[in-house]
Order: C-alpha cells, then sequence, then structure tokens
C-alpha cells in the first residue's frame, strides 16, 4: 500500500499544473486526476450554463467503472466533516482511490455561504493527497445542492473507487441523498433522543449504516443500544445495518466504519445494486437540461414574441389559457418543420 | 433578493474567496470578521484555518476554483509570505485567481506588494464595506480570465 501512496505524492507536483478552460484539455486533465482540471471543470458544472454543462458531461462519457457513493448525513455538528477527514484518509490507506464533496447552506438572505467543512479535514487531506471540493448548496433543499450529480460524474470518470459525500447538516426529512449515494452513513451523537426518537420515519429508515460519534462523551454506549434496538427489528433478510461507534480521540475507531461501509459495497455489487437509483437520477436531471434547453426556453420565447406583436393580451387573457395554447402552437409547428422534407 | 427564494436558478455563481493566515499568526479574530462580511455580502467564503504554509494555501485555492486568495497578516511578515505566495502561484502558472492583502502593513511596504499583485492591504479601521467593494472587484477581474481561457 505504501508504494500506492508514494505514487501519488510523485504525481502531486505534475497534478497543480495550469488550469485550462478549453473543454478537451480539461477532459484528459479529469481522466489523469489533475487536480486543477477537476476542480475547474467543477466550477462550470456549477456556473449555471446548461450548454456548457452538457458539452462536459457529455464527453466525459459512461464510465469503465462505477464509483461507489457513500453520504455522510446527520445533524449539523455532530463530526461529519471530521469523521469525513479520518474515514478519507484511512480509505486511501487500503488502497481506495478517495475523494470528497462537502456541501454546505447558502444563506437565504443574501446568497452568501461560509463553506468551513475543509477545516476540519485538511490534515488529513493534505497528508493523504485526495481531492476535496466544497459546494454551496444555492438554497436547495434536502441536503443537497444540484451540482452535486454533475460533480460526482467528473470525479467518477478521474477514476475514483470511492467518493464521499457529506451533506448539509441534514433534518429528518432531507433525504435527496438516497437517490445520489450507494451506502448512507447517519451520523448521531450520545443525547440526540430516546429509542422513540430511533424508531420515528424519515432519515432513520434509509440509513445503512449508523454511527455513533464522540464515543468519549457520556451516554454513548445508551445511544449505541437505542439504534442497535432499532436494528434487531429489521427484516432478517438482505443487508443487516451495523450500528459503528467512532471518537476522534482513537483513530482505531474508524476502522470498523470503512469495514462496514466496504462489506455494504460488496453486498451491493453481489446484488447489481451499485448505482442503480443514481443512473436514474442522472437520466431524469439530463432530460430536465435538454427539456429547459430545447421547450422551456422557445416556449419563453415565443411568449415574449407574442407579446411585443401584441398578438395576445396579457392582460384579458387567463394565464393557463395562454400556457396551452402556447404549448399547442409550440408542439404543431415542430410537427410541421419535421414532416416536411 | 427575496429571503428563502431558490437561488439554483442564478446564472452565475456567487464570487469564491479563500480567507488565509499563511504564516506563523494565530490571531483570527479580523479573519473571522471578515468571513461573515464576505458572507453577508453574497460571497462564497472559505477559511484556511489557523497556520497553513503557502503551499497549502495555493493547494486549497485551485481544488476550491476560488477567484480571490484574500490574505492577512498581523505579524509582520507579509513581504516575506506573501510573496513566497504570489512566486508560487507565478510558479505554477496560475494567474487567473487575484491576490489580496491585509494586516498591520506600514505604508512604505505598500507599493512593493502592488507590484508583486497583491492589492488593497487594507489596515486596522478599514471600513469593511471598503474591503468589500475591492475583493468584488477583484474577483469580477479573475473570473473574467477563467472564462476568457476558452
Amino acid at each position: 500500500m505504501s508504494t500506492f501512496k508514494g505514487d501519488q505524492r510523485k504525481q502531486g507536483r505534475k497534478r497543480w499544473s495550469r488550469i485550462k478552460t478549453n473543454v478537451s484539455e480539461l477532459i484528459s486533465g479529469i481522466r489523469e486526476n489533475k487536480f486543477a482540471s477537476i476542480a475547474r471543470a467543477i466550477s462550470i458544472i456549477e456556473d449555471g450554463n446548461s450548454v456548457r454543462r452538457k458539452d462536459i458531461l457529455r464527453r466525459i462519457g459512461k464510465p469503465e467503472k462505477r464509483s461507489h457513493i457513500v453520504g455522510i448525513t446527520g445533524p449539523p455538528g455532530i463530526g461529519k466533516s471530521t469523521l469525513i477527514g479520518n474515514l478519507s484518509s484511512g480509505m486511501m490507506d487500503q488502497g481506495l482511490r478517495t475523494s470528497v464533496l462537502a456541501i454546505d447552506a447558502s444563506s437565504p438572505f443574501t446568497g452568501g455561504s461560509l463553506l468551513g467543512n475543509r477545516i476540519r479535514m485538511q490534515e488529513n487531506l493534505r497528508d493523504a493527497n485526495i481531492f476535496m471540493r466544497s459546494l454551496a448548496n444555492r438554497g436547495e433543499k434536502g441536503g443537497l445542492s444540484r451540482s452535486a450529480i454533475g460533480a460526482v460524474r467528473i470525479l467518477e470518470a478521474a477514476g475514483n473507487q470511492e467518493i464521499i459525500i457529506e451533506t448539509v447538516g441534514a433534518g429528518q426529512a432531507d433525504l435527496d441523498i438516497m437517490n445520489l449515494a450507494d451506502t448512507i452513513v447517519l451520523v448521531l451523537a450520545p443525547g440526540l433522543g430516546d429509542e422513540i426518537q430511533a424508531i420515528k420515519a424519515g432519515i432513520m429508515e434509509i440509513s445503512d449504516i449508523y454511527v455513533i460519534n464522540k464515543m468519549d462523551r457520556e451516554g454513548a454506549y445508551f445511544a449505541m443500544k437505542d439504534i442497535e434496538d432499532i436494528v434487531s427489528m429489521d427484516e432478517n433478510s438482505g443487508w443487516k445495518r451495523p450500528v459503528v461507534g467512532t471518537t476522534n480521540q482513537d483513530l482505531s475507531s474508524y476502522k470498523s466504519l470503512i469495514d462496514a461501509i466496504c462489506s455494504h459495497r460488496k453486498y451491493l455489487e453481489g446484488r447489481n445494486l451499485l448505482s442503480v437509483k443514481r443512473g436514474l437520477m442522472e437520466m431524469e436531471t439530463a432530460l430536465e437540461d435538454e427539456i429547459d434547453e430545447k421547450i422551456t426556453r422557445k416556449l419563453k420565447e415565443m411568449l415574449h414574441n407574442e407579446e411585443r406583436k401584441e398578438n395576445v393580451n396579457l392582460a384579458t387573457e387567463d394565464p393557463y389559457t395562454a400556457a396551452e395554447r402556447l404549448l399547442q402552437n409550440f408542439i404543431k409547428i415542430r410537427e410541421q418543420s419535421t414532416s416536411s422534407p | 433578493m427575496a429571503a428563502g427564494k431558490n437561488q439554483s436558478s442564478y446564472k452565475q455563481r456567487p464570487p469564491k474567496i479563500l480567507l488565509a493566515k499563511p504564516g506563523i499568526d494565530g490571531h483570527d479574530r479580523g479573519v473571522l470578521v471578515l468571513a461573515r462580511a464576505f458572507r453577508d455580502a453574497g460571497m462564497e467564503v472559505l477559511y484556511a484555518g489557523l497556520l497553513p504554509t503557502p503551499e497549502e494555501v495555493i493547494d486549497t485555492a485551485v481544488n476550491e476554483d476560488v477567484d480571490v486568495i484574500a490574505m492577512s497578516l498581523l505579524n509582520g511578515a507579509h513581504l516575506t509570505v506573501f510573496k513566497r505566495v504570489a512566486d508560487l502561484m507565478k510558479e505554477r502558472g496560475i494567474d487567473d485567481i487575484a491576490l489580496v492583502g491585509g494586516g498591520t502593513i506600514p505604508e512604505e511596504d505598500k507599493p512593493a506588494l502592488e507590484a508583486m499583485g497583491i492589492t488593497g492591504n487594507y489596515g486596522p479601521g478599514t471600513p469593511l464595506s471598503i474591503i468589500i467593494e475591492h475583493v468584488q472587484r477583484r474577483s469580477a477581474e479573475a473570473r473574467k480570465k477563467k472564462m476568457e481561457q476558452d
């Protein structure tokens, strides 16, 4: 394993060469796992220009090997970022190439954001030479950012075996991560609630692995017992959800978390379930982009043209009637253009 | 902008700023005030934490693809450390990230810093609005450069 890390370091210098925005160069940079190219490509995905985003994501193409996406979720301040630092460097030590995406909240008032995840994992990232990117959620609910789907595809194309996603500090109903991640790790800590909390619906149901973090705190074993009780009520078939205790005071405690994640990966691979849901979500987003580009934008153009030509009296016509008429016109024009030679 | 409005439909992403104290300097009250001010001005703000090396600051800036590195030092080492950051950027051929400085910087050091491409160099007591305006302008310049490389 030490040779793997050595190779990584040797390549390290080369990876910081000049950032190029030229798309073909970006794509080849991503394939070579150049951090600068990956970073710039993610920026373009974030930018909101659907044409450029499409250009990059199309040219990346279908990956030879799907990455395993690990979603880390849990309430704010529970220790997700610190845990990811130790987890990602532990995975690199085992020879698994790992990258991290961390999502933080944007302000609903100004749109600004304080991306504070990196600071908790900085040392691990540096020592193990791990690519990590912070994303702001830009007002998106559900704990994820819209760009996360595209960013995951870029990291996959860079040849990462494991991609760790940290959600925004999540509440009981922030469940979007379940469509993107293969393995969902819910991080909890002592003192959050009793066994009734533990059998609630929502985030408690969707998790594949439970972590009780801050095991050095009082009441940690009671918290573990509460979760183990609900896990013991699971049906006997399929995946048996493990409960793992971790603490930053004892780095060997992360070993059992890595083992649990790896065995869930094997479980999914054995049943051909790896990235099935994600594939569907990627398709949906691509479809939305396509509809936006080919239909929604054109329809809005039509609307503005009509308004300019005063064919439509926006003051008197009911908006829904107008919308229906516009869409029908649009379809008619499309049919004519496709039927004529 | 209306509170709670979904911002994901915004065309341009907000400016992204990395705040750093790239030297032996543990006084981060000021830099935290700035972090909050930049956030409230609608920017996406990263803070590199205490005691990062210039190399780490640049690695973070490249990974996160920031527009501005805003450096602050209160220990008087700005001519050495800020220069090291600027030199490293030149070495690696990075010209689309703007460098902005601040801290306890004597008036006579400012021309030297400006010559390295490190602008601003605001001292204690500068109104936040002036710093924000400067960072926004520099960030817009950097963003334009990023687009030009297409």
